[in-house]
């Protein structure tokens, strides 16, 4: 019985031995991670502007996820807010409450958009690109685009007959059975026949070409054609193109503003973060009030408008101070225009000519 | 001159402001873990080596019989194998605390591989990076399902926190119920860390208690809440001890009265306060931040990208839904747009405008290049003729004029 005491209290010490490295450890996590997030505190949350907007995130939240083809997790998300206004029904009447629950669209519809609608376009947008993808099956995005011919035009867009062009390049290559071969050959020229006539008057030489480059059919490797019949980017191309012409007419851009506002977020609150910190400092205001008053640069690809910069007052262009162009095709804003002018001649600010303020048009760019 | 405007350099170190709480998190519930581990070892040594010591010396000076020893040992044992058992079931929520945030470091760390921001790897990451804001603001939210399937769906369930999240929504909802057990509980799981928070959630909590019985005007019940204030609110709390006056007070009027501040003593909407005071007394403790991150980004992001011409009541000739060479702008679609109208715009000191710019005689701006692309790939356009892509209107080919733009 005595011998026991020993062994029990030396194991006693020997874990808590273990739990002294393992304490020691996790000090050090603590530092190292106290250290790398030193200087970076988060984001203060003096103004969370959007936090008043929950319905409008929630509804973007939906839009990205519909867009992204979490069709599951969307309807699962719809129907939790519904229940959530059911928990508590703030401002609305329990009969509006009870209305929206019943069906957790109408959610989204308060905010004036369709969803089922849009929902639907999204399903079938996501069963013609699983199609085109997965079996290589061009024929409900062809009819797609053939039901949507004249917008498709007026936009200049040319979707259709790209479609159209891959669909005889893959009948060429065999079609479904994957084989060169003359019946391939047929095929697409039957298709060709079929087909193409409805673009001849737009796309004649693309057309010459394609019908051309049967002329070198045993050899096309070889040929000045082979690079039309080069397919191996082409589907994630057409899938693409498709992608954002869907998009584009429904009004909405190609890739998810969500995931492009949080990134272009991420990109900026460092700069953010930082002009916060100097402001508190140096205990200054912000100037001007609707513009935030530091540059922040991001990638090319998120810049999505053009933009004027006047070079005489380096504002920006707005509706109240809109961009002039003066008759030797110089261009400055509104305001600097009257100011220079005051109406009378003046010399523009870059080239020797003279004009009267009245002389200057708006532009629009 | 785009060299300025745009830039893809990519900076690891600061790109990972927003995910501080990645890490802090699971560091937090290591610490918690550890902490339980460290207690429940100490207080069983305490017990065991007196006891072995007492019952060795008994044994030996015979002031017990065997059977008594034995009992005495089979005590310890059982103590032990119940430690024993307790630490098992630590150390493996240990493992798997330490198998998240490794994860976390390992997503965080792809970061450092990415040349900049124009590159593949970052939009990927990125994605999973808008996934796990999504969550997040999901899990803040309450909608807990949605959460837990997005998180499966995208597979980013170890760089998210359902668990933690899913515990403090049950709780929340328990007490937007009016109950407190929950809540209660929690504060007992968490009294260390809660001594240093300067909320006093544990007392609101049984104030709230005694103001449900004195709610019910009943005598009994009232004798209840003197001896439940007696024991919960007076001993501990000398800090409180105006509150602790008013709540005295409480007892001579009835749930009715309109003399403040018993009126808002006794009003419904105390249950809500007393969940979002859990809310933030929890998330302080698990070092989250109290708004979602989603907001955060989202706030800066929209104030990057907008522009005066998102909201202007002219069609931009650049981007706008009818030309094919640009995409639309997230501002304008119609999901951000309104979000985004109470933001400042982003600032730029250069214009940044397509190359070539020429002005058509109805006023707007376009690429020279990109104008004629597009009107001959539109079959009802002739020759020698262009289309405005925004408002459809066909011009001559000289009729465009060159604009210059500084």
């Amino acid at each position: 019985m005595a011998k026991l005491q020993t062994p029990v209290k030396s194991s006693f010490d020997s874990i808590n031995d273990s739990l002294k490295e393992t304490h020691s450890g996790l000090n050090k996590y603590t530092k190292s991670l106290d250290k790398l997030f030193k200087d970076r505190p988060l984001p203060s949350t003096d103004h969370d502007a959007l936090s008043s907007q929950e319905n409008l995130i929630n509804r973007a939240i939906a839009m990205h996820l519909l867009r992204e083809g979490q069709f599951a997790v969307a309807a699962t998300f719809l129907s939790e807010i519904a229940e959530h206004k059911m928990d508590t029904p703030t401002q609305q009447t329990n009969e509006s409450a009870s209305a929206s629950a019943s069906d957790p669209a109408n959610l989204l519809d308060l905010d004036e958009v369709p969803s089922t609608e849009i929902r639907k376009q999204f399903a079938s947008m996501y069963y013609i690109l699983q199609q085109l993808q997965e079996h290589k099956n061009l024929l409900p995005a062809i009819e797609w685009s053939r039901e949507h011919r004249n917008a498709l035009e007026a936009r200049g867009s040319n979707l259709e007959f790209e479609l159209c062009r891959l669909q005889y390049v893959w009948l060429y290559h065999g079609g479904s059975s994957g084989q060169d071969g003359p019946t391939g050959w047929q095929e697409a020229l039957a298709y060709a026949r079929r087909e193409f006539h409805v673009f001849v008057p737009r796309y004649l030489r693309e057309v010459q070409q394609l019908i051309g480059a049967m002329a070198y059919s045993p050899n096309l490797e070889a040929s000045p054609y082979a690079s039309l019949f080069n397919t191996a980017s082409a589907w994630d191309d057409v899938a693409h193109f498709f992608t954002r012409e869907f998009c584009s007419l429904l009004g909405l851009s190609a890739d998810s503003p969500l995931y492009i506002a949080a990134t272009a977020g991420a990109i900026a609150l460092p700069t953010l973060l930082k002009l916060q910190t100097i402001m508190r400092a140096k205990r200054t205001e912000w100037t001007s009030e609707n513009e935030l008053p530091v540059e922040i640069s991001l990638p090319p690809s998120y810049l999505f408008h053009s933009i004027f910069v006047c070079p005489v007052s380096k504002e920006q262009a707005t509706d109240a101070n809109p961009p002039m162009m003066m008759p030797c095709g110089h261009v400055i804003a509104e305001e600097s225009l009257k100011r220079l002018g005051k109406s009378n001649r003046f010399k523009c600010p870059y080239c020797p000519s003279e004009s009267h303020p009245k002389d200057a048009r708006k532009v629009f760019l | 001159m785009a060299a300025e405007l745009t830039s893809t350099k990519l900076n690891p170190e600061s790109h990972i402001i927003l995910d501080q709480p990645l890490l802090r998190l699971p560091h937090e519930l290591a610490r918690r873990n550890f902490k339980t581990v460290q207690r429940a070892v100490e207080r069983e040594k305490e017990y065991v080596l007196p006891a072995l010591k007492d019952t060795a010396n008994a044994s030996l000076s015979n002031t017990q019989t065997p059977d008594q020893t034995l009992a005495a040992l089979d005590a310890m044992i059982s103590r032990m194998q119940g430690l024993k058992r307790k630490m098992e079931g630590l150390q493996e929520e240990e493992k798997k605390i330490h198998n998240q945030s490794r994860k976390r470091i390992q997503h965080l760390e792809a970061l450092h591989k990415i040349p900049n921001l124009a590159d593949v790897k970052y939009d990927q990451w990125a994605r999973v990076r808008l996934d796990r804001l999504l969550v997040d603001h999901m899990l803040r939210s309450g909608f807990s399902e949605s959460a837990k399937q997005l998180a499966q769906e995208r597979g980013v369930e170890e760089l998210v926190d359902l668990d933690v999240f899913t515990q403090c929504q049950r709780i929340v909802k328990s007490l937007r119920r009016g109950e407190t057990k929950e809540a209660l509980q929690w504060c007992g799981e968490n009294k260390a860390a809660l001594k240093k928070s300067q909320h006093n959630l544990e007392f609101e909590l049984r104030l709230q208690q005694f103001i449900e019985m004195v709610r019910t005007q009943d005598k009994t019940k009232k004798i209840e809440a003197i001896a439940h204030a007696k024991r919960y609110l007076i001993l501990n709390h000398q800090a409180q001890n105006p509150e602790i006056r008013r709540a005295a007070g409480l007892l001579v009027f009835k749930q009715d009265t309109k003399v403040e501040p018993y009126k808002s003593l006794f009003s419904l909407d105390r249950w809500k306060e007393l969940s979002d005071l859990f809310v933030q007394t929890h998330h302080e403790l698990l070092s989250l931040p109290s708004q979602p991150l989603l907001h955060i980004a989202l706030s800066a992001g929209l104030s990057a990208l907008k522009t005066p011409l998102c909201h202007s009541a002219y069609t931009s000739s650049s981007s706008n839904s009818q030309s094919t060479s640009t995409s639309v702008c997230p501002i304008c679609s119609t999901e951000l747009n309104e979000l985004a109208r109470t933001m400042p715009y982003a600032h730029h000191s250069k214009s940044y405008v397509e190359s070539d710019p020429i002005v058509l005689p109805n006023g707007r701006v376009y690429g020279q290049q990109r104008l004629i692309e597009i009107s001959t790939k539109l079959g009802s356009v002739e020759s020698g003729k262009v289309k405005d892509p925004t408002t459809g209107e066909v011009f001559d080919e000289s009729d465009m004029k060159k604009v210059y733009i500084m």
